[in-house]
């Protein structure tokens, strides 16, 4: 705005100069050739009655003023008639001089005989008039800037305002609606907004269908996989049954029950983080402190009885959730902390308020992740090589982070020095 | 965030039914509507290897007829994903009808948003495909006994154990047992089945509230603990572990 007001200050102003500077010129060149006539009027004079008249001629004109100064010298210098200050001017050519009135445009020429004759123009009223001209130039041009400055103001924030909308949508997209479009408007032919806007909706018209689809997918490949996995227990529960006279076989059924869960696990892992990313965000409030509260009493007892101590830090702290998948999170992470950290480790659960923004936080000073291995250790799947050894199938972390996301929060893994630190920081709560 | 917990869901003023189930007399009666045949014939032989009847309908459309939705059951076991139509609606017509029957959902659809709904529509108690039939006849049978037994008794027993719901305080033998908020929880769930099997997965969602499977063994720790409590005093141990299954809490 500050940039279009000086450009538009420079540009008027330009403008000004230039219509000043040739209006001026051409005055002046409309002078000389007055003056210039009036010259040859009186060589006329003298050709006809002799350089001798001369002076009568130029006492009578200056009487009868046409708005002409006149100046004749005798070939000595000496003043013969008209203005004083013309009279003393003795080079031929264009002089600016100031007679008696002001400043006087002159054209003076050698009589024959030695003598010189003066004519001139008063350009008094031709500077009064400039000057109005000028004020006149400036005032235009201010009136002009201004309301250049005015459309141009009105059309940005228009368009401001447009974009600012489009940037709303872009933002209740980003919390998870995928229901809410860009405004088009309807009245006039589309411009670029409307046509950004335009791009902008088909874009969430696909995005909508690809989590629809995905829903869908995730919903049939949930039943159909269920239904054979459904059997296949009951199966291996008539079988565990049958077997209970072999022992050795009842072994192996006990086994493959196991094997069986274990693939269970999985598989709900991976459909609960299709799930999450798939549904809509949380809106109602829910007691962090609380839930947090239960999950580390429910997994005290085991902490503690295998010699790792936890130390349960609560500020009272709401946040806008889910209250069964922030737990789910919250004991994956304690669970992490049980599972890969050496006896007599000391976990660290923290709820609190970090500059306005609810945070938990769960702190062990065990071995810790290195920095290189922290996205691994995120990702869906990815185990470090350290924990291979360890039951699990690698979606615990991936679960919670998952969870975090879904709240509008970020999980952070960060070096505890020693041991892991786990964050959770959940966006600053508006009220 | 609307906490679901079944024990609480039934008001204790509900009308006593026509036929009171009573274990061990006259067996459990219960109604599954299961589309896929197999699945649905082995979930009624596991039961009745508990002593519960019961009677298939492979069809939504089916349970609506006279005598069946509507019939003398002590449990509806109700799939959501039936040809033709959803579980959720089913229930939803039986219900407007009048049919108190409590209702046990046992579906492929697994998400939280799902279970919600299904407890919201009337449903009872929700669980996940694949189910053990341990799982299964534990909970029928803690269905089909809530509604024989008000869950709203002040003082709970078993042998010499004496739960005082109103002042939350355990006593055994008159001598009291100091507990701690989730001990008491999980001693006071025990109680309401008296008698009855109860599943790790059942006392997860009930005393913890936990929806979810953690790997840590939190049921048999907090189990062990309680039974050491319950222990102390002297006298035979109340809660017995049933192998695969879960627990219950009876006199010797």
């Amino acid at each position: 705005m500050v940039l279009q007001a000086i450009a538009l200050v420079l540009a008027f102003s330009a403008a000004g100069v230039l219509a000043r500077v040739s209006i001026q010129q051409m005055n002046e060149q409309a002078f000389r050739t007055d003056v210039l006539g009036e010259l040859s009027s009186l060589d006329d004079e003298w050709r006809h009655k002799g350089v001798g008249h001369l002076p009568y001629t130029v006492i009578k004109r200056e009487r009868l003023w046409h708005g002409f100064e006149y100046g004749l010298a005798s070939s000595a210098g000496g003043y013969l008639a008209g203005d004083a200050a013309l009279a003393g001017l003795t080079r031929p050519g264009w002089t600016k001089t100031f007679g008696a009135k002001g400043l006087v445009l002159t054209y003076t020429e050698r009589l024959p005989g030695g003598g010189w004759l003066s004519v001139g123009r008063d350009l008094t009223t031709e500077q009064r008039q400039m000057g109005a001209l000028t004020l006149l130039l400036l005032l235009g041009g201010a009136i002009g800037v201004a309301i250049c400055l005015a459309t141009a103001y009105l059309t940005t924030r228009w368009t401001w305002r447009r974009l600012d909308q489009l940037s709303a949508t872009a933002v209740l997209v980003a919390e998870g609606r995928l229901d809410v479009r860009a405004p088009i408007r309807r009245s006039s032919a589309p411009d670029e907004i409307d046509e950004l806007s335009l791009a902008f909706n088909a874009m969430l018209d696909r995005i909508g269908r690809l989590v629809d689809q995905l829903r869908r997918v995730t919903t049939d490949v949930a039943h159909d996989m269920r239904r054979p996995l459904t059997r296949l227990r009951q199966k291996l529960e008539r079988l565990g049954r049958a077997a209970q006279a072999t022992p050795a076989i009842a072994d192996e059924v006990r086994k493959l029950d196991g094997d069986f869960l274990e693939i269970l696990r999985t598989f709900d892992a991976l459909l609960q983080l299709a799930e999450i990313e798939g549904s809509p965000r949380p809106e109602g409030l829910i007691d962090l402190t609380e839930v947090a509260g239960r999950v580390s009493e429910a997994l005290r007892p085991d902490i503690e009885d295998s010699g790792r101590t936890l130390e349960a830090l609560m500020e009272r702290v709401q946040v806008k959730g889910d209250v069964d998948l922030v737990a789910q999170a919250i004991a994956n992470l304690l669970e992490n902390a049980l599972r890969h950290t050496p006896a007599g480790t000391q976990i660290e659960l923290r709820v609190e308020h970090n500059a306005g923004a609810p945070r938990l936080l769960v702190r062990d000073n065990g071995p810790g992740i290195p920095a290189e291995h922290r996205d691994t250790a995120l990702a869906p799947l990815g185990r470090l090589e350290s924990s291979r050894s360890t039951p699990g199938c690698g979606l615990g972390l991936a679960i919670a982070s998952s969870v975090a996301v879904w709240h509008g929060a970020r999980l952070e893994l960060a070096d505890a020095a020693p041991g892991l630190e786990v964050s959770i920081s959940f966006p600053p709560s508006r009220r | 965030m609307v906490q679901v917990h079944p024990l609480r869901r039934r008001l204790p003023h509900a009308p006593p039914q026509a036929s009171p189930a009573v274990p061990g007399r006259s067996p459990l009666r219960v109604l599954i509507i299961e589309d896929d045949a197999e699945v649905a014939r082995n979930m009624a032989d596991d039961l009745a290897g508990f002593g519960i009847e019961a009677v298939v309908l492979n069809e939504g459309g089916a349970a609506l007829a006279p005598g069946m939705g509507d019939g003398p059951f002590d449990v509806l076991i109700i799939d959501r994903m039936l040809p033709g139509c959803d579980g959720l609606a089913l229930l939803g017509q039986l219900r407007e009808r009048g049919v108190e029957t409590p209702a046990l959902f046992v579906t492929a659809m697994g998400a939280l948003a799902d279970r919600v709904a299904g407890l919201q529509g009337g449903g009872d108690d929700y669980v996940v495909k694949p189910i053990d039939s341990e799982e299964l006849s534990a909970r029928v049978q803690v269905l089909a006994k809530r509604r024989t037994r008000p869950n709203n008794a002040t003082k709970l027993t078993c042998a010499d154990l004496e739960l005082d719901r109103l002042h939350r305080k355990a006593r055994r033998a008159g001598q009291p047992i100091s507990l701690l908020p989730l001990e008491f929880r999980l001693l006071e769930f025990l109680l309401l089945s008296r008698g009855q099997p109860v599943t790790r997965k059942m006392l997860l969602e009930e005393v913890w509230g936990f929806h979810f499977d953690p790997r840590t063994n939190i049921v048999e720790t907090h189990i062990c603990r309680l039974r050491a409590k319950l222990e102390a005093i002297g006298g035979p141990p109340l809660i017995q572990t049933i192998r695969g299954a879960g627990y219950v809490i009876r006199d010797a």
